[in-house]
């Protein structure tokens, strides 16, 4: 079966369907049910006459009609039960959130491979075990317990860990980005990240791929396949499990080995993935590259704030992203303005000192991207008495529109009375940062010759 | 198992890969002959195929300049090698930059290739890089200028340029070696000897 379909099904079974309260399956069907408009949603529990109100199944063939996907999520011991049921009824894929599996040890290995065994020989696809669903925003499909509903947007989000997931989902619901899917892929019992990975590349909402894992089963297709995908759009990493103290987490986590971390990391950097730190990092750079064109490496600082542009140069150098030598023309020209500090840097950095007004910033903005090889740019703004974060932010905006493919990161610093312009800035896709080094971070990716 | 001398000697002629000028010999005067032949100075190693690690034990004696010297060397390797039933490799000493390459196989991507300069580069700053195999000649390339040391390969304070090219055929031919010869578990090549003008293995070892 398709992954489009999964992401898409028009009938859904839940088996486990519940609406007590502290359950899995209970958030499970409180999600699906938000789609309910847009797809038929059976609810099976032999126990419960009606969940939310809904008449429920005793089992999954006592449905009439056919079932695009089943979803199973009850205890470990009779999954090998429900599975065979679903085989009979011929649903056309599964995905199983239970856990205790391949994650638990041999036992559960054992039951793992019988299931596995049952669905490859049924044609089944399999999502799962061990794993908090899937999302498909684009589509109104929650298939899992994540406690809300992500935005759309154009990020395809692939976790080993669910958990994960869920604060990410959290921490995303009052920003500007969104998500194009979301998926926790488990024990990859059937389907693997290898195959997520290459349906995420083909799929046309997405534009940018951020995973997170600890370790491979495959590393070797993985590699094959990322190095495909990696052509067509970017695929960020972020890998747990690197130091010795957090492997032993590692193998009671999901039993994958994991190897040594500079064979991953070479790997990934070879397969022209980019590797990231930090869970903030694989958010910040997914940002940068969903809302900005990449360009070649050479960028240029405006900032009022000395230190801020001090500590951005400082980043980017380690970093390897240039800053462009200002051109004579260019260096006239905002020496020439009049609103400009004769004190300005007269450098890139180009520091339009701390009492600056919006107009010294539109200045140098405007003259900076004016140069050719200035090929993107990083806007700084500290917040001093007189500084006019609004008015700054709709300066960006607006110059960026003259300017498609010269990207631009924000890195307005504050909190109260710089929020505003935050937000104004990355409703309008312009990437904000609280940091130089996170925006660093941003720009070298957007600069990345992948 | 170490693959033998010439088991390591085929293979890597196999493969292109210039391995140092040398012989197994029984005795001394095979010696003196090999350096009449070849010049001094000139290496004696022991060559054992269950010995790993035989700097360590002193099977190794460089810089043998003289018939007298490699007399007194001859008198100290022999009796080691008695002892340790192995064979004694006379070889011609080269003149370079050490570099260190290797070949394994990772549990979790397959073939790897390894690439480093030499001696405490290599085993005390760690400065090496990788590589899944097969490589292209654009990644092995990024692989010699990745490592911290690369400004040594380009040419330091006055020292001619070494041969990179060298170097990157060895590279391309390790990690086919690498991956077309599936009995292998691993290969070092520690050192191969680097000048401007060409790239030598100087030992290999290769583990099956």
């Amino acid at each position: 079966m398709k992954l489009d379909t999964i992401f898409n099904p028009k009938t859904i079974a839940v088996i486990g369907a519940t609406d007590r309260d502290g359950s899995v399956g209970r958030g499970l069907v409180k999600n699906l049910l938000q789609g309910k408009k847009l797809r038929k949603i059976y609810l099976i529990n032999p126990n419960r006459k009606k969940v939310f109100g809904i008449k429920t199944f005793s089992e999954i063939r006592a449905i009439d009609k056919k079932v695009d996907l089943a979803i199973i999520a009850v205890p470990a011991k009779i999954v090998l039960k429900i599975v065979k049921e679903c085989c009979e009824k011929k649903v056309k894929a599964i995905i199983i959130i239970s856990s205790g599996f391949a994650e638990t040890g041999e036992q559960g290995t054992f039951l793992q491979n019988q299931i596995k065994q049952l669905l490859k020989e049924a044609n089944i696809s399999l999502i799962g075990p061990n794993c908090l669903g899937i999302l498909r925003p684009s589509a109104g499909l929650n298939a899992s317990f994540a406690p809300l509903s992500p935005n759309q947007g154009e990020i395809a989000l692939i976790s080993q860990s669910g958990a994960l997931l869920d604060s990410i989902i959290d921490a995303s619901s009052d920003k500007f980005y969104g998500f194009s899917a979301i998926i926790s892929y488990g024990n990859e019992a059937g389907l693997t990240l290898p195959d997520f990975l290459d349906w995420a590349g083909k799929d046309k909402k997405t534009k940018v791929i951020a995973l997170y894992f600890e370790g491979l089963k495959n590393g070797r297709e993985f590699f094959n396949i990322a190095k495909k995908v990696s052509r067509i759009k970017p695929i960020i990493i972020l890998r747990g499990g690197k130091t010795k103290i957090s492997q032993k987490a590692v193998s009671s986590h999901t039993g994958a080995l994991a190897g040594t971390s500079q064979i991953y990391s070479t790997a990934f950097k070879q397969a022209g993935l980019i590797e990231v730190q930090s869970l903030q990092e694989l958010l910040d750079v997914s940002k940068a590259l969903v809302w900005q064109p990449k360009c070649k490496n050479g960028i240029g600082v405006v900032t009022n704030g000395g230190g801020a542009g001090i500590l951005a140069a400082d980043y980017c150098y380690q970093l390897g992203v240039n800053l462009t030598k200002l051109n004579p023309n260019i260096k006239e020209k905002i020496d020439k303005a009049k609103s400009m500090h004769s004190g300005w840097s007269k450098n890139n950095p180009v520091d339009i000192v701390g009492d600056a007004l919006s107009d010294r910033y539109k200045i140098a903005i405007d003259s900076l991207l004016l140069q050719n090889d200035i090929y993107g740019l990083m806007v700084i703004q500290t917040m001093q008495v007189m500084t006019e974060p609004i008015k700054n932010a709709k300066i960006i905006i607006e110059t960026k529109k003259k300017y498609p493919k010269k990207p631009i990161v924000a890195v307005f610093m504050g909190g109260k009375f710089t929020n505003p312009a935050i937000n104004l800035l990355e409703k309008n896709k312009i990437p904000n940062y609280s940091d130089p080094l996170r925006a660093a971070h941003a720009i070298k990716s957007l600069t990345n010759n992948h | 198992m170490i693959a033998g001398f010439e088991e390591t000697k085929k293979l890597l002629s196999k493969y292109k890969i210039p391995y140092g000028q040398g012989e197994i010999i029984k005795n001394k005067t095979n010696g003196f002959d090999f350096a009449k032949e070849f010049d001094y100075p000139v290496v004696l190693k022991i060559y054992s195929s269950n010995i790993l690690h035989k700097i360590d034990i002193g099977g190794v004696i460089l810089d043998i300049r003289d018939e007298e010297s490699l007399s007194v060397a001859w008198e100290k390797i022999s009796k080691l090698a008695q002892s340790k039933k192995a064979d004694i490799l006379i070889q011609k000493q080269e003149k370079g930059i050490e570099i260190i390459m290797g070949a394994k196989r990772d549990p979790v991507f397959g073939p790897i290739i390894m690439f480093g300069l030499g001696g405490i580069f290599a085993e005390i700053l760690k400065d090496v890089s990788f590589r899944l195999a097969p490589v292209t000649k654009k990644e092995v390339k990024e692989m010699i200028k990745e490592i911290k040391g690369y400004k040594i390969l380009n040419g330091y304070r006055g020292q001619k340029q070494a041969n990179l090219l060298k170097l990157e055929e060895i590279l391309l031919s390790l990690s086919e070696m690498i991956v077309k010869e599936s009995q292998i578990k691993e290969i070092d090549f520690n050192p191969i000897i680097i000048s401007d003008k060409k790239a030598v293995v100087v030992d290999a070892k290769i583990l099956q």
